[in-house]
């Protein structure tokens, strides 16, 4: 039983090279590895052991555990070894859930339990390629019900939201001439040639904000309208980037006033002790749109009752306002516990919109071909 | 019995040296057939899992997803066309700035001239992300050099998100390949060639035109090939201080790739990778018909950088040197200090030192999971003496295979060159289908992950550059040379040790320093290869720590330039010894 030997690898750390190695020849290229196919039989709750405790493998992103200011990964397996009998390995494949969805198209067998860090594409992109997905139904775990109205975005209940964020735009007071900079209320708004090229966005595949964003023109101008919408803004000197780093170095950089971003990014500024004038939220039209985040259970997980478990502890109030603090994001549960000072720099949205999964699998990436074909033959 | 002794011995010794005189008489054989298999397994096999999607669609043959691309005026002419304008363009930057480098090198004296040499590969190894800070900081409206042009009171520049800043920063990655490669080949002009050219009567401009021009072209012909392929594949770069108005095909491959939309991606790449080779292979048959110029013994004597005297000519030259200097200074030096001012910036903009502490406390309480900075520094080390270990032989074999005559020879040599023509983001989706998930054989899976799979991987981009050093140099070699060896006694391989080998030590040492440095910089294969965070390297630690400050990946990244710096100057010490020039 070698099939979690990977994993497990990165759990325990140091052990350098698989278990099994059979020496290299001719130039080095062709070390390979055996693992057992024949573990469909195993589907008890006794094969993810490491070492007489039980394994939960939670795949994630890497900033989740990663990240440099903070993560709420080493947290959140601290606590959760400390009251479960369990190690807890995270696994953070470079390819995010695009890793499982082939590893489930080239028929190889999944190596993890849980993952965490789903959203809305990902979803449809599973559904359309793997006709019996990849996640089980977690419908009944406790504190689904606690989980917000609107931030659910799986018809069939297999995802369950744990956190949610608002992309908005960011702006910086200082740059005008007479340091008052604003930034527009309303998408139309943002046409006026007073903002020509003040605003930095992402391209909208490999990033969630600038798909955020570009959702949120559709929602605004509508599936008819917001082709046109973007090329007056292209006109109006739009700078579209590659992801939502590049464009936040341009924004800190004061290449431009206004930049594409979460609205809690008033959280990291306070904590560094940034200037609030050059982190200013504005949610065009009253409305901010939101990117909730989902967790759910491999269908065939080794340690499924042990995976439920987990996700039961992540909607836990007081884990909820961990997460939320550490993930800087908003919790996904109505009873996450908080300190009262989160509001005062989190800021939500007057009104939270979204598309609904079902308008978003027929839609979506008809939507983005078509807005990447316009934008990139200008 | 001490007779019969004796005699197992030496039947012993007849043995091994029959097995030794067998294993050298088939070495070259052997070595192909090692190198093929490596080529197989790492590369042509994984990517062919991604290719095939071009041309079967749910298990059956088609031609629609090429087809559909084809006849698609937006590819085309939106995509297609603009990507091979853009790398044109690039291309022709970086032979302009490279060339008066290589002028520079290799034909003035100054102190810390080899040590300068030495460090022009240092933006091979740089990463997109890094580049992209240093040139925001440079080239925007607020950064250095709109700094020192108000304070000069001239105009000032808009540059970033627009297609000369994509220009500009292609020229910073492939000029100095250019100029290495132009530097190997002028200081391998014979003196004494030029010499006889002026004792003919020729002027200087006409020795320069007869005798060191033709020797060098074929040299500046491979560096902008290469930074032509190259540019084309370009990606992170483009849209990062370009914008997705600028996007080029390579952006479009991972779109579909990042939606699952294979058939479109992969007829996309193999686009691409037709259009890189079928320039490649034009450049190949360039580079056979260049055989036979003659490899100097004596190199010129190079000038002193200080004027000798006070003519007009002397000092004009001296001041387009100081000219070169300053674009020098602002493509390259600025963008690199900005990068380090960052990492060494605060969150209020003071000077802080707070993103090593970062790197120091990751490094000492950072979980199994987490990148560390030190086990990444040493993982790119290893991997990197690895590439040298496996791609520099690779390279070579590679060299004096298809420099032999015979029918295809180009086909052949431009095959190999098909790691440097293919999109990077299809071989990491091609390594994770054939090597990661590997094949299944007799209910066994068969598959390669880990440090072994990360050297095969990197030397397999390294060792193209190790070929095209040391091919045209092996070429120039008088054939009589090797013929004389052989008749003497000499196998294959002693006569390439022995006679070949030491004759084009410049152009090995110089494709070594490209195959370390590509398999520093690499990344796309190592995340997909890497066993967790514990095979990470240091562009990944890189990536790893980027967030909403800079700090932490400027100041990793930091180190990843002074870990190079200082291995490429250790080794020049060593590679100086053997060949002079290369690095």
């Amino acid at each position: 039983m070698k099939r979690r030997t990977f994993l497990r690898t990165v759990g325990a750390g140091g052990v350098a090279g698989l278990a099994g190695c059979a020496g290299g020849s001719g130039g080095g290229g062709s070390t390979s590895t055996t693992e057992s196919a024949t573990t469909q039989t195993q589907t008890g709750t006794t094969t993810g052991m490491a070492g007489g405790t039980p394994e939960l493998v939670v795949a994630t992103y890497g900033a989740f555990v990663d990240a440099p200011s903070t993560s709420p990964g080493p947290w959140i397996k601290e606590t959760f070894e400390s009251e479960f009998d369990a190690t807890l390995t995270f696994a953070t494949p470079d390819s995010e859930i695009n890793y499982f969805i082939e590893r489930a198209l080239q028929g190889v067998e999944i190596d993890a339990d849980a993952y965490v860090g789903l959203n809305v594409d990902m979803l449809i992109r599973i559904d359309d390629r793997l006709d019996d997905g990849l996640f089980a139904d977690v419908g009944d775990v406790d504190g689904r019900g606690e989980v917000k109205d609107g931030l659910n975005f799986d018809p069939q209940g297999r995802i369950v939201p744990y956190d949610t964020s608002y992309v908005s735009l960011v702006y910086n007071e200082t740059m005008s001439d007479d340091g008052t900079f604003t930034a527009p209320e309303t998408f139309d708004g943002l046409l006026d040639s007073e903002y020509e090229g003040d605003l930095l966005a992402q391209n909208p595949t490999g990033s969630s904000t600038g798909k955020s964003f570009l959702l949120h023109t559709i929602k605004a101008k509508g599936p008819d309208g917001y082709l046109d919408y973007w090329q007056e803004l292209q006109n109006n000197d739009v700078r579209v980037l590659s992801d939502w780093s590049s464009s936040y170095t341009a924004y800190s950089n004061e290449e431009a006033p206004m930049v594409v971003s979460y609205s809690t990014d008033q959280v990291y500024a306070n904590r560094e002790d940034q200037d609030l004038a050059k982190h200013q939220i504005r949610f065009l039209n009253d409305q901010g749109y939101a990117y909730p985040e989902g967790m759910s259970v491999f269908r065939n997980a080794d340690n499924p009752d042990l995976a439920e478990q987990f996700l039961e502890f992540m909607l836990r109030p007081e884990v909820q306002g961990e997460i939320a603090q550490r993930n800087v994001a908003f919790p996904a549960t109505t009873t996450a516990e908080l300190p009262d000072d989160f509001a005062e720099y989190a800021q939500a949205p007057p009104e939270a919109v979204t598309f609904t999964y079902d308008a978003l699998r027929d839609n979506v990436s008809e939507w983005t071909q078509a807005w990447e074909r316009q934008f990139a033959s200008n | 019995m001490r007779a019969t002794l004796r005699d197992h011995a030496s039947r012993a010794v007849d043995r091994i040296r029959a097995v030794a005189g067998l294993v050298e008489s088939h070495a070259l054989a052997l070595g192909a057939l090692a190198t093929a298999l490596v080529l197989v397994g790492v590369f042509y096999y994984p990517v062919a899992t991604v290719f095939v999607d071009a041309i079967v669609v749910d298990g059956r043959p088609t031609i629609e997803p090429l087809v559909s691309v084809l006849t698609s005026r937006f590819y085309l002419v939106e995509i297609f066309g603009f990507t091979a304008y853009q790398a044109f363009l690039s291309t022709v930057a970086s032979v302009a700035l490279g060339l008066p480098g290589a002028w520079v090198l290799a034909r003035f004296e100054f102190p810390g001239r080899e040590t300068l040499r030495s460090l022009t590969i240092l933006p091979f190894v740089m990463p997109s992300i890094m580049v992209a800070i240093g040139f925001v900081a440079t080239f925007g409206q607020n950064g250095t050099l709109n700094a020192v042009l108000r304070a000069l009171g001239l105009p000032t520049i808009e540059l970033l998100f627009t297609l000369p800043a994509i220009v500009v920063a292609h020229a910073f990655y492939n000029a100095p390949l250019v100029a290495r490669v132009t530097t190997a080949a002028w200081e391998s002009v014979d003196a004494s060639a030029i010499e006889t050219a002026r004792s003919l009567g020729a002027s200087p401009v006409r020795a320069f035109r007869d005798v060191v021009l033709p020797q060098l072209l074929p040299a500046v012909a491979v560096g902008a090939t290469l930074t032509f392929v190259f540019t084309f594949a370009s990606f992170p770069i483009v849209l990062a201080l370009g914008g997705f108005q600028l996007a080029t095909v390579e952006v479009f491959i991972y779109s579909r790739i990042q939606n699952l939309a294979y058939a479109e991606a992969a007829a996309l790449a193999v686009v691409e990778t037709v259009i890189s080779l079928s320039l490649t292979y034009l450049y190949l048959r360039y580079e056979g018909r260049q055989r036979a110029a003659g490899q100097g013994a004596r190199p010129q004597p190079r000038r002193s950088l200080w004027p000798e005297s006070v003519t007009s000519r002397e000092l004009g030259t001296r001041l387009a040197i100081v000219g070169y200097a300053v674009v020098v200074l602002a493509v390259f030096v600025v963008p690199i200090a900005s990068m380090i001012l960052t990492s060494l910036t605060g969150p209020q903009g003071e000077l802080s030192l707070r993103h090593y502490r970062f790197l120091v406390e990751r490094q000492q309480t950072g979980a199994a999971y987490q990148v560390r900075p030190l086990p990444a520094i040493e993982n790119s080390l290893v991997f990197g003496a690895g590439t040298l270990l496996v791609g520099v032989p690779m390279g070579v074999l590679m060299a004096v295979l298809t420099t032999r005559d015979f029918r295809g020879r180009a086909l052949v040599d431009a095959l190999s060159m098909a790691p440097l023509a293919v999109s990077g983001i299809v071989v990491g989706l091609g390594l994770l289908r054939g090597l990661v998930f590997g094949i299944e054989v007799f209910g066994t899976r068969i598959t390669a992950t880990g440090a072994v799979a990360i050297v095969a991987a990197h030397a397999v981009g390294a060792y193209p550059f190790v070929t095209r050093n040391v091919a045209p140099l092996l070429g120039n070699l008088d054939p009589r040379l090797i013929e004389s060896a052989r008749s003497l006694g000499a196998s294959r391989v002693r006569a390439l040790l022995d006679i070949e080998l030491p004759l084009v030590a410049a152009g090995v040492v110089a494709g070594a320093a490209f195959a370390f440095a590509i398999s520093i910089g690499e990344f796309d294969s190592t995340v997909v290869l890497a066993e967790g965070s514990t095979s990470y390297t240091m562009p990944v630690a890189v990536e790893r720590y980027l967030g909403r400050r800079l700090g932490p990946a400027t100041a990793m990244g930091c180190l990843l330039l002074g870990v190079t710096s200082l291995s490429f100057v250790v080794i020049e010490r060593f590679g100086g010894r053997y060949g002079r020039g290369g690095f």
